[in-house]
Order: structure tokens, then sequence, then C-alpha cells
């Protein structure tokens, strides 16, 4: 898309928003609530039905003894009691759960956001070959994450894996990349940033590219550098994009749970089990449902009071323009 | 708006998959008080009636997506069975082995049951029987064609007196499987003892050969280790212990030793390079045959899944596992056999056509050869003198020790209450790693038996 053609979105994007200082836009003819109930009806049930209710059901849960079959027995705080005070009859400590699941939702946040920024505003440019670069970025969101995750598998297996030619030359190549209680976790941080920046790329590369060519220009009149313009244009612009892809980073990272269990099973011993993987041994191979949907109730709240805390905070819900004066 | 209503969305998912693991199982968590145990009995003394007729379904396990040569011949003994039962239809539904337990556990959980399905036995059978959701089958004295099949492998399906499970699938116990050229090469014979199995290790150690090859990646490949040590040094009575979930059965000395041992080997550095991340499927297998390592510890469907040209040219080494203490060096551990059960979903007749289909199918000597020509070793009596082809070898070598073992103990993930299979699996990870002591394992898992019911 060339600049002026970004400009003329812009400009007639503008009068498309109502004019008139805060307040919600209602359509003409107020009269109409009832018509508006009956056309929330639909995705007000599928709501209800499939998120509202099993949240319900899982915080009921929480407080049942349930090994999945027969009826769960009332057991009171005694599995939020097992949680806090790590679970002696669980096989991996909640703490030790929680602690890997934040490392995973950090670091994943400190990898991608910068790479996808550094790669969306790349792609977003004008220069040759653009197009060949944008194709090979987006390759991993092509693939399966099986596919992925047998791929890396085999690219990193200790005794068969295309490293292990290389590792009697450079030693530090000689690792059980999987299979370390040390170094596992940072390498299933990796591969997952591997698998998401291409998504993340694209929402910046949109981003940049939604940016008035104006703003530049007025920049560039005054003067300022192509590090100014990305610290003082570029970034504040792309404001409601890094919420929105720190949202679903960080959203993703809590509840993230392919890779790890497909490459490690949250192993060696427990040094991979972050909090969904803990959850899904606790209900699917320990069998007791009780105890995991505390851990599925402390997600969910984590996860909500971060989304929420998130957009919030930036003014995202608020959907303050960031291009006044453009016009 | 768009954008605002996309964080919403995304507010929205991970609400949705963070309650998702509750959500899919507890669709109906009340409803499971089905009207179950009133036909259960009424049908358990059930000979074949011949006249009721009626279509049921049987979830069986496969690794192969339903194709396999085991799979194949219990789709054609459905088959023929349907074909001399007018009106009786029984079909098939291969599930992944990946995911059968967990559907069927879900599917328990609901009440949408499947009439037959297939279990391992042990302690996930268990919580279905005290459920009421397991139709018992007799005795071997009231349901006759139960004593067709090798005593020591009903073990498994047998709670309070009554067997509740019928053998569907060939036995596989557990065996040391090796590299016959490595050892030939070296001037080896595979060890007998626990000290000779030392100085082996030492020996190709030295030659620069892995001597073990560990699928860790998997956790249940080194449960096979703890299970035979702990036989081998302490008799299967301690294993019993476990079952039972005795006072202190995981304080036992036989497994403080075993448990040493294991870390002892790794020590050594007996096992594999890279042993943690080493999967089953493929990697250590390739170990064997490639001879970069010279031997494994698995069950007896190595024979399937390594390089058939490799197995087939006789290249593969069988042995026991070694004596090492005071227990029965001819006891056997691993997977006795895997069964069908009928559910008290299944109604009166679909229950007496799955018992029809029990003794007059299963029980068969004509389903033991259908077996036996898919590789598999069945533990219908008598069956030893079916074996022909490539494998007869090791497959009579493998009935053999069956009949003949003193105790076949059942591997331990599928002998406990599920409750216990995670932990136990994954602090033995982290004795195999160095990384807990065996007196912590033994803490963990005795305050894990102590809340497990």
């Amino acid at each position: 898309m060339t600049a002026q053609a970004s400009v003329r979105n812009a400009t007639t994007a503008a009068p498309l928003r109502p004019q008139r200082g805060g307040g919600p836009a209602l359509p003409k003819g107020r009269g109409s609530g009832v018509a508006d109930l009956v056309g929330v009806i639909p995705i007000g049930l599928l709501y209800v039905v499939f998120i509202l209710v099993p949240m319900v059901v899982a915080v009921f849960l929480s407080f049942t003894s349930w090994n999945g079959v027969g009826n769960p027995t009332w057991v009171g705080f005694a599995n939020w009691s097992w949680f806090f005070h790590n679970s002696p009859g669980s096989a991996i400590s909640s703490t030790s759960s929680i602690w890997l699941t934040i490392k995973v939702v950090v670091l994943s946040y400190v990898v991608q956001t910068p790479i996808s920024i550094g790669l969306g505003l790349f792609t977003a440019g004008r220069q040759r070959y653009k197009v060949v670069y944008a194709t090979i970025f987006v390759l991993p969101m092509l693939l399966s994450t099986a596919g992925i995750s047998y791929m890396w598998n085999g690219f990193l297996d200790p005794n068969f894996g295309p490293l292990v030619p290389l590792a009697s030359h450079f030693s530090f190549l000689n690792q059980d990349w999987l299979g370390s209680s040390s170094i596992t976790l940072y390498v299933l941080v990796a591969i997952i940033a591997w698998q998401f920046i291409p998504f993340h790329t694209l929402l910046y590369a949109v981003g940049r590219r939604q940016i008035p060519e104006v703003l530049y220009e007025a920049a560039r009149i005054d003067g300022a550098t192509p590090a100014q313009m990305f610290w003082q244009v570029t970034l504040p612009q792309l404001r409601y994009t890094m919420v929105t892809s720190g949202i679903l980073m960080i959203t993703g990272g809590l509840t993230y749970f392919d890779i790890i269990y497909i490459l490690t099973k949250g192993g060696p011993g427990a040094a991979t089990s972050t909090l969904p993987l803990n959850m899904y041994n606790t209900a699917f191979q320990q069998t007791q449902f009780g105890y995991s949907s505390v851990m599925a109730v402390v997600l969910g709240v984590i996860g909500i009071a971060i989304a929420i805390g998130l957009v919030r905070g930036t003014g995202f819900g608020r959907m303050q323009s960031q291009q006044e004066g453009v016009n | 708006m768009r954008s605002s209503s996309r964080a919403l969305a995304a507010v929205a998912l991970a609400a949705a998959v963070a309650t998702g693991a509750a959500a899919c199982s507890s669709s109906s968590s009340s409803t499971t008080s089905s009207s179950s145990s009133s036909s259960a009995t009424s049908a358990a003394s059930g000979s074949s009636s011949a006249a009721a007729t009626a279509n049921l379904t049987i979830w069986a396990d496969t690794t192969s997506g339903g194709t396999g040569p085991s799979d194949l011949a219990l789709k054609a003994l459905a088959q023929s069975f349907n074909a001399s039962h007018p009106g009786d239809n029984i079909t098939v539904d291969f599930i992944s082995d990946a995911n059968i337990k967990t559907q069927l556990q879900t599917a328990m959980g609901a009440g949408n049951e499947p009439p037959v399905f297939w279990t391992w036995g042990g302690g996930v059978l268990d919580q279905y029987i005290k459920a009421g959701k397991v139709v018992p089958l007799g005795t071997t004295s009231t349901a006759t064609y139960l004593s067709n099949f090798l005593p020591s492998t009903l073990g498994a399906v047998t709670f309070n007196g009554q067997v509740y499970g019928v053998p569907v699938e060939g036995t596989q116990p557990v065996y040391f499987f090796y590299n016959k050229q490595v050892f030939s090469d070296n001037h080896l014979t595979f060890p007998t003892t626990w000290s000779g199995l030392l100085s082996t290790i030492s020996t190709l150690k030295a030659k620069g050969i892995a001597p073990i090859s560990l699928a860790e990646g998997g956790q249940w490949p080194g449960l096979m280790y703890l299970e035979y040590l702990t036989d081998r040094i302490g008799g299967p009575s301690v294993a019993k212990a476990l079952q039972d979930n005795a006072p202190d059965a995981w304080k036992n000395p036989a497994i403080t030793e075993a448990l040493t041992d294991i870390q002892a080997l790794a020590k050594a550095g007996a096992f594999n390079k890279g042993f943690d991340s080493t999967q089953f499927n493929g990697q250590s297998d390739a170990l064997v045959t490639s001879g970069k390592a010279a031997m494994q510890l698995m069950g007896d469907w190595d024979l399937g899944s390594a390089n058939q040209t490799f197995v087939n040219a006789g290249k593969m080494g069988m042995a026991a596992f070694p004596s090492v203490g005071s227990g029965d060096p001819a006891d056997l551990a691993g997977n006795t056999a895997t069964y069908l059960s009928i559910s008290t979903a299944a109604s009166p007749a679909q229950q007496a056509v799955a018992k029809e289909f029990f003794s007059s199918a299963l029980a068969s000597s004509d389903y033991a050869k259908k077996q036996v020509a898919a590789n598999e070793v069945p533990v219908t009596t008598g069956a030893d003198s079916y074996f022909t082809g490539p494998l007869a070898a090791y497959q009579k070598q493998i009935y053999a020790s069956v009949q003949n073992a003193p105790s076949f103990t059942y591997s331990w993930d599928q002998m406990l209450v599920p409750s216990l299979g995670t932990p136990m699996l994954t602090n033995l990870q982290k004795i195999f790693d160095q990384t807990e002591t065996p007196a912590q394992f033994e803490a963990a898992m005795t305050t894990a038996a102590a809340s497990a019911s």
C-alpha cells in the first residue's frame, strides 16, 4: 500500500467516528430495545453455555473430590488449602508450577515483543524482496503445533539429531536440550517464540501501515532522526497494537500447553510442568478433578485480571484516538 | 470498535481455555448415578441366552489407527461372530492409545460409556468397579470359558473373587532386548546376575557404546527398572502391598535398595546420552539396532516396533532381567494382558451378546491362532503349539516364561489407582536425574498414597 492510500484511509475513516465528544455512539431509533435484546440472545446463549456455565462448574468442582466417575463429594476448602500449602498429595508442587508459568509468560513477552516489532516494521516497509522475507517469516504460522513439535524434537534429538556431529566441535552444543532440568524450560520458550512471533509480526506490520505517513513527513520536516521517529511516532502510534499483542501473549502464555505437552510432558521430573500441564495431569492422569479445578479457577482468575488490567490501565478500553490533530 | 471486541474476545478466550479441562469432563456430573446396578446382577450368571440379539460397540485401543495386525484380528473376529450370530452386530471402534484412557474416563463420568470397553485392569478398572460401572463375569467355575486363559493373566481383572474382564490382546512381559552383534563383538554374553550386568556395563562403556538405551522422555520406561528391581530384591509381596495401599508400603527396604541401584546405574553412565528426552517411538529402538547402544529393557512389543529387518534376521537377543537379591529370577513384570470388560450401561441383551462373544470368540483357539498370526503371544491355554514364522522362537520363549512365572507383577502405573501413577513417574524421573534421593521419593509417595483412596 502506498503512502497516499494510507493517508486516504485515515481521512475517510475519520468522519465515520461520532463527532460529539465521549459517550457511546447509539444507532438512531432508540425505541428498538426489544429487537436489540432478541439480537443478543444467540451470542448470549453461546456465552452462557460455553463460558459462564463451565466457569461456574469449575468453581463448584474445586470444592469437591471427584475422580470423574460417580458423584463429586463436597470437601469444602480442602483442595484450596492443598493448593496454597503446596499440595502434599500432588505429583508436582503448585508453587513450582506457578513460578514456571510466570517464567514462561514473562520470558515469552520479553523475547517475542521486540522481535515481533522489529520484523513487523521491516515487513511493513517498502524495500525489495519484502514479499519474500514476509513469506519466510510467516512460515511457522502455517505449520501445525504437532508438526512443529516433532520437527524440533528431531532437530534437538541428542542421539541422532543434526546437532550431534557439530557438538564434537562446539561443546556448548553438547546438551540434552529437551531433557535437562536447567535449560529445557528456556528451549521451550524459544520454540514457543518461534511459533508465535510470525503472528505478532503480522499484527505489528498491519499496525505500522495504518500510521498516517503525514506524521513521518511532519517529523522529517522538523528534522527528526530515524531513531526519534521510531520512539516519538511509531511506538506511540502502535500503542493499541502492543496492548492487543500483549494480551494475547500473556493470556496465551498463561494457558500454553501443546508444545510443552508433546515435547516434555512437563518433564524431566517436573522441570517444565507449568500450571496448565499440572492441571491436565492432575485431572486426566491422576483423575483428581476437584483439585485440578482449583488450578483451572486460579488460571482463569489470573488471566481475566491481567486482561482487564491491561485494557483499563492502557486506555485501550476507552478507545481514545492516538491521531488527534492529524486531520 | 473492532479492536475492543477483539480484546473482549481475548479475555473470554483466556477464561474459556482456562476452564476448558474442567468443562469437558463435567458436562453432566450429576447424571452418573445411573440405573446400572440392577441390570448388573441379573445378567451376571449369564450363560449365553441364545434368544437375545443386540447391536453393540466395543471401544478398542490401537497404536496404528486400527490397521495394525492385532487390530485386524479383533475386527475379523467380530465379523465372523456377526456372520454366525444372525441378528447380532458387534462393531469395533478403534481409539488411539494416547487418548483412550481419557476418553473412557470422560465417557464414564458423563454416563456415555460404550457397552464393551478396553482396559488394562488394575487400579483404573477397580475405580470403575467401585462406581458400579462394570459387569462381573463370574469365576472360573461359574463361567468355565475363563479357564481357557493362563491363570496368572486374570489377576489384573480379578477383584473380590470375581473376574471383570477377558484377555483380548497378547501378553506383554518385559525383557532385556539386546543387540547380539554388539555383545559378540565385545566377547560378552548377556549377564544373569546384577554384578554381571554392572561389569558388562563398564566393559561396553569403555568401548564407547552406550550400555543401555532408555526412553525416559516418556517417563514410563524407567518404571520397569523399579518394578523388576523391587521384585528381584523383595519378592512380589512388596508390589502387592503397594496395590493394597498398606501403610508405609512405599518405605519398604526393597524399594529403597531398588531406587539406590537405579541411581548407581545412572551414575555409572549406564544409560544413553540424553535419555531424559529420548522417546520410545523410534529413537530408543534405533539406538539398539544401530549398535550405538547395546540393550533396552522393554515390553515384548519391542519385537514389533524395532526395525523388522533386524528382528527377523535374528539379530535381536532377548533375556530375562538378571537376579539381584532373594527374589525369584523367573518372576515377570509387565502388562499381563489387555482386556475387554462389559459396562453396566449395556442393556441386558447387549450384556448377553457380549458374554457370548467372550466365551465363543475371545476364548477360542481360533482367535489364539489369529493373534499368533498378528505376532501376538496369546494367553489362551495350549497356544504354544501355534507359533510358527520368523518370531516363533521368541514367542515360545515368552509363552513359556509366562506359563512358568511364579509371579507376574502388573505394570505399577496400571496396577495403582490413577492418583498415584503420575506422582510415581514424576518422582522416579527425578531419581534417574539424581535430583531426588530415595528417601525423598518414598516420602513423596507415602504422602500421595495417604491421600489416595
